[in-house]
């Protein structure tokens, strides 16, 4: 048996822990959205301003992961945390504005370039944790739970003892993140199933639209 | 002289994105690459590289000057000066 033991979600309006808002956007503030949740919970990592908004979207949510389940960083080897993660739009984001950089600013930009690829927001994630696990990034035509239980059972039956997992989608004002942590233990969490995950993902998009029509 | 290492800091925050740092938080002589600085990376040497050309229409073309160039600012305002010169 898996456990589903933390999870979290970011959307255009809110950010919320195991179903709990914990930041709402404040449309006024001159900051943007990823930045007000950042200086909101207190980070300290300043690499964060130059990560595009991929990363900033991996970091923040599993940054929060990691408060909600602090074993994760104590109760494991370094290469024990695997992590599945996958997206529709790849690092298009990222790549449009890299176009744009060499063709309306003069030159391009080698910070922007390093971003062009989706998978780097695992390796900002397994930097910052000095974690060496397995880890997967999958475009995708969307959210499918299968993806998330066959590959899952696939790292748990090796080496791996928990998976971070993630569906990250960034694009332009939509924004649909939701992380959240397999272990193998967890007795008061929510079994990892193929339903309850389907349940969980669709918690994000409910509490968006609750904001907007708050 | 001056002018030109003021101008290079903001310049320097705003290319490498440096949101938490303010001109007066970098000393003429502060170690751009050192830990005990401002502890840039290596993309970072390559926003530099983008920035002299940008704003200043100077292209490293020696690899081998960039370790001296990037020390500090005094550094950078030394070198933009001399090339100009």
């Amino acid at each position: 048996m898996k456990f589903i033991t933390a999870y979290c979600h970011l959307r255009e309006n809110i950010c919320s822990v195991n179903g709990e808002i914990v930041s709402m956007r404040d449309n006024d503030s001159a900051d943007s959205w990823f930045k007000q949740i950042y200086k909101e919970q207190e980070f300290a990592y300043p690499k964060f301003y130059k990560m595009d908004v991929l990363s900033q979207a991996g970091f923040l949510t599993s940054e929060l992961i990691k408060r909600a389940n602090p074993g994760l960083i104590t109760d494991y080897n370094d290469d024990e945390v695997a992590m599945l993660f996958a997206n529709r739009s790849s690092s298009a984001e990222t790549d449009l504005k890299f176009i744009h950089s060499y063709q309306h600013n003069g030159a391009p930009s080698p910070s922007l370039f390093v971003y062009t690829l989706p998978n780097i927001v695992m390796g900002e994630i397994a930097i910052l944790n000095k974690w060496y696990g397995e880890n997967l990034f999958a475009v995708l035509p969307g959210f499918n739970p299968d993806f998330y239980m066959n590959h899952c059972s696939i790292l748990l039956s090796a080496d791996s003892e928990a998976v971070l997992c993630s569906w990250l989608e960034v694009t332009g004002y939509q924004i649909d993140a939701f992380t959240f942590l397999i272990e193998k233990k967890g007795e008061k969490s929510i079994e990892f199933t193929k339903d309850t995950l389907s349940e969980l993902a669709e918690l994000g998009g409910q509490q968006n639209k609750n904001y907007a029509n708050y | 002289m001056e002018d030109l290492k003021e101008e290079l800091k903001k310049q320097l925050i705003e290319q490498l994105n440096l949101e938490e740092i303010s001109p007066a938080d970098i000393d003429d002589d502060t170690l751009l690459f050192s830990d005990k600085g401002l502890g840039l990376d290596s993309i970072d040497a390559l926003e530099l590289i983008v920035l002299l050309e940008k704003y200043h229409g100077i292209q490293v073309t020696k690899p081998e000057e960039g370790k001296e160039v990037f020390r500090s600012i005094n550094s950078m305002a030394e070198y933009i000066c001399k090339r100009k010169s």
